[in-house]
């Protein structure tokens, strides 16, 4: 009788220490994402940064520290995307609370730009995202032993689907004619999903969103877009398009029609509760848009036809 | 792996010449739109500026441009509430001239209701406005629905993407406000020289004040969306100051000050297209600054460079002057004016350090005033050099006598001391004394030495 | 019927709750000199400024040939004193003279050549005909002073108000702006000037207002200036008021 009173109280116990799933505080809504699939029922995810709000410039407030402060644990992207909030991690981590980066693990060989600055926008490659997804799942599963099979098991249905992705993404940007594959936007925010699918991308601004074009470097882009007859240019949702203008007025002053494209999604994704809020739809809406804008095959509803027209 | 794609026919001949001649040639559109728009602002910001500076309220515009940003954001909230799109240029503009009139709103009461002077008054509006600016942005941020992207950066425009909207635009409140600042010329003259004076004669001051400020908004508003907060500032601020040390005719400053700011505006814009990667709003900056420099150095009027070679002019003429004087009476207490005398004599006339005098005897010597025997020997003055001396010697004790008998302060140009006088005299003022002192007595031309004189 | 140059009653001034002017009251004689004396502190400026509607009065009248400011403004000239302006302004004397003109030139029209040969005339006037085409900054403080006077010149009014206009000048301007007041007398026009200076009231002007915060009295200068009147408007400064007593049984009088 009493072994039967322990153990039940011993599952009790366990079970009341087991339901409270872990908070989490994220930052993009993309590392929320990650997180969410590799979780599920186990995680409470938080994203900082809201949609259309760009992340190279976030300043955490009062409010988001205390957010972070009273989470169990924090994952960032990494890589100097969320270039202002390095001292918020690094304090918070000295407290001896878990601050994952969890692009900050890859492999800085497979990563394009500058060996001291890569290029951070890794989860334009579905491929290079979907290795984050192991480093969450080590990482919840640190924190919540119990959870590891959830956790692992969650991570490879999320990893296949990741997959699925990627060969989508591929598949229909190869449609778009070979010599309009040329993806043009604001700011360099789609290398990886050009060194992915083979599309060629240029942008008027740099890497970052604080650095300014200049004349020459809307000149250069009027140029190619002519010379190569481009058809269409993209805005992105949380970087202003003034500069993709001047670039259509400048084609436009040459005879050469150069329509927007549409709204891509490059440092936030969409309105929370859509499906272009997610990851996966993030991706879907992006290439879908890419490939019937330059005039390629897709289908209007994109990948599983979720895509709001 | 390149991460970057080739471009197209990249041709081994000077790329650099084909870029300077489609800067020339203005061939690209966005070149002419960026250069047409960047340079009526900075003559509409140089004309307006220049009143602002007069009136020592050159960090208004800095002021005002801050204190657009909670209007942005108000405006913002606003027209989404009404169901509008809040992101709209009219909408937001709107709001930022509306919180830039505020604000200076703000600056006028500060001063009227407190103590606080012009600098403090214009930092405080400057910084509680930008405070409430940036909370609002963040917190307008925060909402839900990704409308607010980049809000603040949507009213604090980049140079380089000026659209033909835009070009139009400044293009058409440039026009405006220098055919007000033409009209307005002397009005603006004369409220910036002397308020007081102006309110007494029945000018309006205040409306006029208003006028001008809105002028400055105008400027300030129209920039800030075009080109960003940093040039707007500059380019009221940099030209008129620059212009400054050219002229001491206000019509010439204000026609140098639109000057400099189309030229920094011109150069900044060619640069940028010329060269990657080079923002054009911060390279006209840094051309206005230039233009700055230079014009502090060597500036006609005003100028280091004219000044300090203007004293220096004057410091060498006093030594020469001083030089024939000693000679003068030295020669005189032995015989005649043309009499030889020595170079000690000359010492101990006069605290000179000996390789000095020795210098301004040989430079004396070389503009033929005198002759000096070698190796330090006596010094003569020549037939032109007597003529000289006499004149100076002459000035030199009427003034002294002058003061002599009427104990007053010295006439015209009295900022100087006694010592200094006889060297700023002009010969017709010397006759207006002689004459005075000829009233007086009968003695002639050159009076002896003030100790000789009857009493 | 009052159609006096300047009349004023009952003017009061506070500034920040003290009062500057109490209950003044000035009736000035048409074709006379006047001088505004008092000691320092005493509301002498503030009296012409209040008159011209520059400072705002708590109450009172004011009058200038009796019709509100406003309608006799082109009449009345005002030149204020030397440091009211930062003289390093880019302009030259002559365009500070034409200044006196833009009220008559009107709105937004530009500046012609005969009113600049007007500001040369008024500047030769007081003296610095040479000196036109002078950078203002250029010029000793009495030149100053005689260019804000021709600038007051130019404007032919019937009332001069001048607010120190013998403060810290030198004896060449000072002859000059003497000249001056002595023709404007001559030409039946009326002159008020704020004066700092008790020993030379005398000799300059005809009449005199004593003031201390407010008018202890007014009138001709023989008249007025008793030991009485000064006592009761320097207060103790003795040696000075007997001085001036002296120096006015000296001239004698009346005066010129």
């Amino acid at each position: 009788m009493k072994f039967f009173f322990a153990l039940l109280a011993l599952a009790v116990t366990g079970s009341l220490l087991n339901a409270a799933p872990i908070k989490v505080v994220c930052t993009t809504g993309m590392v929320a994402d990650v997180v969410r699939n590799v979780g599920g029922d186990r995680v409470e995810v938080k994203a900082l940064i809201g949609e259309g709000v760009d992340p190279h410039l976030f300043k955490p407030t009062r409010d988001d520290v205390s957010k972070m402060l009273g989470a169990d644990m924090i994952f960032y992207s990494g890589l100097l995307l969320e270039g202002r909030m390095e001292d918020t991690f690094k304090k918070i981590g000295a407290k001896g609370k878990p601050v994952v980066a969890i692009a900050g693990e890859l492999d800085k060989t497979t990563l394009s730009g500058d060996e001291h600055h890569p290029d951070p926008h890794v989860w334009m490659d579905p491929v290079l995202w979907a290795q984050t997804v192991p480093v969450v799942a080590k990482a919840l599963a640190a924190r919540d032993p119990e959870g590891r099979a959830t956790f692992e098991a969650n991570a490879a249905r999320f990893t296949g689907e990741l997959k699925s992705l990627d060969e989508y993404v591929k598949r229909v940007i190869v449609t778009i004619p070979a010599e309009r594959r040329v993806l043009i936007t604001a700011h360099d925010a789609f290398h990886y999903l050009a060194r992915a699918t083979g599309i060629t991308v240029m942008s008027i601004q740099g890497i970052s969103t604080e650095s300014e074009a200049g004349v020459a470097d809307i000149n250069r882009l009027v140029d190619e877009v002519v010379a190569r007859k481009i058809p269409a240019v993209f805005v992105e949702s949380s970087v202003p398009d003034k500069n993709v203008r001047a670039v259509m007025e400048g084609a436009a002053a040459r005879g050469h029609t150069l329509v927007l494209g549409g709204t891509l999604f490059s440092d936030a994704m969409g309105a929370a509760g859509t499906y272009e809020g997610t990851y996966k739809g993030m991706l879907d809406h992006n290439a879908t848009i890419i490939t019937r804008a330059l005039g390629g095959e897709a289908p209007a509803g994109g990948m599983s036809g979720r895509l709001k027209p | 792996m390149k991460p970057w794609p080739n471009f197209p026919g990249g041709e081994v001949r000077s790329a650099e010449m084909e870029t300077f001649w489609r800067l020339i040639s203005l061939q690209d559109h966005n070149t002419r739109i960026v250069l047409a728009g960047a340079c009526a602002l900075g003559a509409a910001a140089g004309l307006v500026g220049t009143f602002l500076l007069l009136r020592k309220r050159s960090l208004l515009g800095d002021t005002l441009g801050h204190a657009t940003l909670p209007g942005v954001a108000a405006a913002f909230l606003v027209a989404e509430a009404l169901g509008y799109a809040g992101k709209s240029l009219p909408v937001l503009l709107v709001g930022a001239a509306l919180s830039g009139v505020t604000g200076m709103a703000a600056v006028i009461l500060i001063r009227k209701f407190s103590h606080i002077k012009d600098d403090a008054a214009l930092a405080i509006v400057l910084s509680v406005f930008f405070g409430a600016g940036v909370t609002l942005v963040t917190a307008v941020q925060q909402l839900p629905g990704g409308n607010a992207a980049g809000l603040d950066h949507f009213i604090y425009g980049k140079t380089a993407s000026m659209t033909t909207s835009d070009a139009m635009v400044i293009f058409g409140a440039s026009l405006a406000v220098a055919v007000m600042c033409v009209a307005f010329f002397k009005e603006f003259a004369l409220l910036c020289f002397d308020e007081g004076f102006a309110g007494a004669a029945g000018w309006p001051v205040r409306l006029l004040d208003v006028v001008l400020m809105t002028l400055v908004v105008v400027v300030t508003v129209v920039g800030l969306q075009a080109v960003g907060l940093l040039l707007v500032v500059a380019l009221l601020v940099i030209p008129p100051a620059a212009a400054r040390f050219w002229s001491d005719r206000l019509g010439v400053m204000a026609v140098a000050a639109a000057g400099i700011g189309l030229l920094s505006a011109a150069l900044g814009v060619a640069a940028s297209a010329l060269f990657p990667r080079l923002p054009a709003g911060a390279v006209i900056v840094l051309c206005a600054a230039v233009f700055f420099a230079i014009s502090m150095i060597f500036g006609a009027r005003r100028g280091v460079l004219v000044r300090s070679y203007g004293e220096r002019q004057g410091m060498v003429r006093l030594r020469r002057e001083h030089l024939l004087r000693a000679i003068y009476e030295c020669a005189e207490e032995l015989s005649s004016p043309e009499q030889a005398v020595s170079v000690s004599q000359l010492l101990a006339k006069r605290p000179w350090k000996r390789n000095a005098l020795r210098r301004e005897i040989e430079h004396a010597a070389e503009a033929g005033l005198a002759t000096a025997a070698v190796d330090g020997g006596d010094v003569q003055l020549t037939g032109r050099g007597v003529a000289e001396a006499r004149r100076l010697v002459r000035n030199h004790r009427l003034w002294e006598l002058y003061l002599l008998h009427h104990a007053e302060v010295a006439p015209a140009r009295i900022d100087r001391d006694a010592d200094l006088i006889e060297h700023v005299l002009d010969p017709k003022i010397v006759d207006e004394l002689e004459a005075l002192l000829d009233s007086g007595r009968r003695e002639t031309f050159v009076p002896g030495n003030p100790e000789k004189l009857p009493t | 019927m009052s159609t006096l140059p300047l009349e004023i009653r009952c003017l009061n001034v506070a500034y920040q709750r003290k009062m500057v002017l109490w209950d003044a009251d000035l009736a000035i004689q048409p074709g006379r000199t006047t001088a505004i004396v008092g000691p320092n502190g005493a509301g002498k400026s503030t009296l012409i400024k209040a008159a011209l509607g520059l400072i705002p009065s708590a109450s009172g009248e004011i009058q200038f040939f009796g019709k509100p400011y406003a309608q006799s403004r082109s009449r009345v000239a005002y030149v204020p004193q030397r440091e009211s302006v930062d003289w390093d302004f880019p302009v030259s004397a002559r365009d500070v003279v034409a200044m006196g003109l833009y009220r008559k030139i009107g709105w937004c029209m530009p500046v012609r050549a005969r009113h600049r040969q007007l500001a040369e005339a008024a500047l030769a006037d007081v003296g610095l005909g040479d000196f036109a085409r002078r950078q203002i900054s250029q010029l000793s403080g009495g030149q100053q002073q005689r260019v804000f006077l021709a600038r007051a010149l130019a404007q032919n009014a019937d009332l001069y108000l001048m607010d120190e206009p013998f403060a810290s000048v030198d004896a060449a301007t000072e002859q000059a702006i003497l000249e001056v007041l002595r023709r404007l007398k001559n030409e039946g026009r009326t002159v008020v000037c704020v004066h700092h200076d008790l020993e030379t009231v005398a000799e300059y002007f005809d009449d005199a207002v004593l003031l201390n915060m407010r008018v202890v009295t007014s009138g001709p200068v023989s008249e007025v200036f008793t030991r009485e009147n000064l006592r009761k408007t320097y207060g103790a400064r003795l040696s000075l008021l007997d001085e001036a007593v002296a120096e006015l049984s000296r001239r004698g009088s009346p005066l010129r």
